[in-house]
């Protein structure tokens, strides 16, 4: 057999029953809060014109599109996030519509990047876009919900940072420094690469505070102290509004009693360049990589000719799972299962009785194998919880876990079930 | 230093293990256990929650990528070619050599632009290779090997190998000549993104304390390292 039947290509997984509940539980806890603060959900195409995702790099993932020719020979892309074809679709077909929009999202999206630690190639976002403002308030608003959501699915030891990128910017605008030596040293940040950020300011032409800022940088997180001293230090009008600003959402979040999961870090910088304003960056203690990411774009909808301005995050769903499991804080999501025998000559009776199950809520299978043997050899091997025979309309034979056969009203079973249950619960 | 916040640290075994010992002693960090590991892979640090990881040096930028270090030291060259995202720290100092690009000295060549379109080059470092001649914009095939780079020329497998080098004399007893440096290599320490986030303050006071022993306000240990 060809190995391409039976593999999946790189960077790609199955979901089997288990994981794949999971994954759905996930996204719906997540789901349900969004709708809930009025995000509603938003659906686009899995492809997009190239042009959309990719042209002029708006995104900064360009090299790391899925491309192909569809037989018209339009150039397509699959999705690198959402938030491009979110930002599509408002300059196109909501222009009119009363701000501020908000719209949540789940989504498969595809990066053409080497799998390892965490990334996958194609991987799903469960996010929020808020869009028509760039008031501080909307960014303290999306802070506030990236908070509400990592407690939402049960996460303990989470952190949300928040940086912003004019501060930085505001010091690499400074005349003194050439394109290229921006370029380096923003690529330095990004990459956390300090010795070459030592190198470059070491280097460069930049006045003595400038200089001894980009230093710091890395150094300017922690609490509220961080946004006084950044203040202090700032070197230009552009760095200064970038903490007013920054202040400002951070003053909100102590307001909403959310400031202790949220740190402050201005050394922040985004591989994704389409960022204006605030970002965030959300992670845990127990896992070497980010669970989360967002921030201000007020430049991206622009890319398709409609200026408006916006902000949101993208958690990511795998992600999410995994600190789950390393947490242990997976809640019980299976239900009890039950298998109700077929009787060959009254199918109508086992029918009935499944039926009757179902509608209290139970997951019922109904045997399908011809023989008793066959049945039995699945029933003990399947994990069911219960398996029953229906012996008349209102009486069953219940095969507990670990038990005997016993004749019980179906009226008394579900009676049992239920106790049983309350005392899991309870 | 906190020593109360749990902090593994993945220390390369071999060439550098000595020099990174003496570092951190010179920085106060108990590493006796470190000096004596016997076989063990995991040694405490006595009197704190810190540990050391002892791993291949390869290996160090791959457990610090996942997160099972906090931090590492590791050879640039080997930061490098592993491509992985790590938060580079601080330039430790020891361990510097170049990479080079050397050439049979019968072959003439002088200059890497001298090498003709289908010159094969030898290499541990594929990824580093193969990115520096693009930069150069010469086409030239890498081959992958995993030691002893220097019989390639020798044999008639590459025209021209990319190694490290600290004082030249392997090349020479080959009879190889370096034509250019593809760049200086030190060790660096090195952290997990993350951690660098969650154990902020721990690795921080760590990174100040050891850059005040690199720029020699206590650097006997080192030295006698180096």
């Amino acid at each position: 057999m060809a190995y391409t039947m039976v593999q999946t290509p790189r960077g790609t997984k199955d979901f089997l029953p288990r994981d794949a509940q999971r994954k759905r539980w996930v996204e719906d806890v997540l789901q349900e809060l969004f709708l809930q603060w009025g995000y509603q959900e938003i659906i686009t195409p899995t492809m997009e014109f190239y042009d959309t995702v990719g042209a002029g790099d708006v995104t900064g993932l360009a090299q790391n599109l899925y491309r192909f020719f569809e037989r018209e020979g339009d150039l397509l892309a699959l999705r690198p996030d959402m938030t491009t074809p979110v930002a599509r679709v408002v300059a196109t077909r909501l222009r009119d519509q009363p701000k501020p929009l908000r719209f949540c999202y789940r989504a498969n999206v595809f990066r053409y990047a080497e799998p390892q630690a965490g990334r996958r190639r194609e991987f799903y976002q469960a996010g929020v876009e808020l869009i028509g403002t760039n008031s501080y308030q909307a960014d303290a608003e999306v802070v506030a919900l990236t908070v509400e959501a990592l407690q939402a699915v049960g996460l303990k030891d989470f952190r949300v940072d928040i940086g912003q990128v004019d501060y930085y910017d505001g010091i690499l605008q400074h005349p003194a420094l050439s394109s290229e030596e921006r370029r380096s040293m923003r690529l330095a940040l990004l990459k956390k690469d300090y010795v070459s950020l030592e190198q470059l300011v070491a280097n460069c032409s930049l006045p003595g505070p400038e200089r001894e800022l980009l230093r710091q940088l890395p150094e300017l997180r922690g609490g509220r102290e961080v946004l006084q001293e950044a203040m202090a230090k700032a070197t230009s009008p552009i760095s200064i509004k970038a903490i007013e600003n920054l202040s400002a959402i951070y003053e909100i979040l102590e307001e909403f009693d959310l400031a202790k999961w949220v740190r402050v870090d201005l050394g922040m910088i985004k591989d994704i360049e389409y960022y204006t304003g605030m970002v965030l960056e959300a992670y845990t203690a127990d896992m070497g990589f980010t669970i989360g990411t967002g921030g201000r774009y007020d430049n991206l909808i622009s890319q398709f000719g409609y200026q408006c301005p916006a902000t949101g995050f993208a958690l990511g769903i795998e992600r999410i799972m995994i600190a789950l499991t390393r947490q242990k804080g997976w809640p019980p999501l299976g239900k009890q299962r039950i298998l109700c025998i077929a009787l060959a000559d009254e199918p109508k009776l086992s029918w009935q009785v499944a039926r009757k199950l179902r509608e209290y809520g139970y997951i019922v299978e109904l045997d399908v194998w011809p023989s008793p043997d066959q049945t039995r050899d699945y029933a003990l091997n399947a994990g069911f919880t219960w398996i029953v025979r229906p012996l008349n309309q209102g009486t069953i034979q219940v095969l507990p876990p670990g038990g005997d056969w016993r004749e019980m009203e179906l009226a008394d079973f579900v009676e049992a079930l239920r106790d049983e249950e309350a005392d899991v619960n309870g | 230093m906190d020593k109360l916040t749990p902090l593994t640290i993945a220390v390369p075994k071999g060439r550098l293990q000595s020099a990174v010992i003496c570092l951190l002693e010179a920085a106060s960090i108990d590493c006796s256990e470190l000096r004596d590991p016997s076989r063990r892979l995991i040694v405490p640090v006595p009197g704190t929650k810190w540990r050391f990881l002892l791993a291949k040096p390869a290996d160090v930028p791959t457990y610090v990528e996942y997160g099972a270090a906090d931090l590492g030291v590791v050879g640039k060259d080997i930061l490098l070619e592993s491509r992985k995202d790590v938060a580079e720290l601080l330039d430790l100092g020891f361990g510097a050599c170049r990479l080079i690009v050397a050439v049979p000295e019968s072959s003439g060549i002088e200059n890497v632009k001298e090498l003709d379109f289908n010159s094969r080059v030898a290499t541990k470092f594929p990824v580093i290779t193969t990115e520096y001649f693009n930069r150069q914009g010469i086409q030239a095939e890498v081959v992958e090997l995993n030691g002893s780079v220097e019989l390639g020329p020798i044999v008639g497998l590459a025209d021209a190998i990319v190694d490290i080098t600290e004082t030249g004399t392997t090349l020479r007893e080959n009879g190889l000549v370096p034509i250019a440096d593809v760049a200086r290599v030190s060790s660096r320490l090195i952290a997990n993104r993350v951690s660098y986030k969650v154990k902020y303050a721990t690795i921080h006071s760590l990174v100040v304390r050891l850059r005040g022993v690199l720029a020699g306000e206590c650097s006997s240990g080192v030295e006698g390292a180096l």
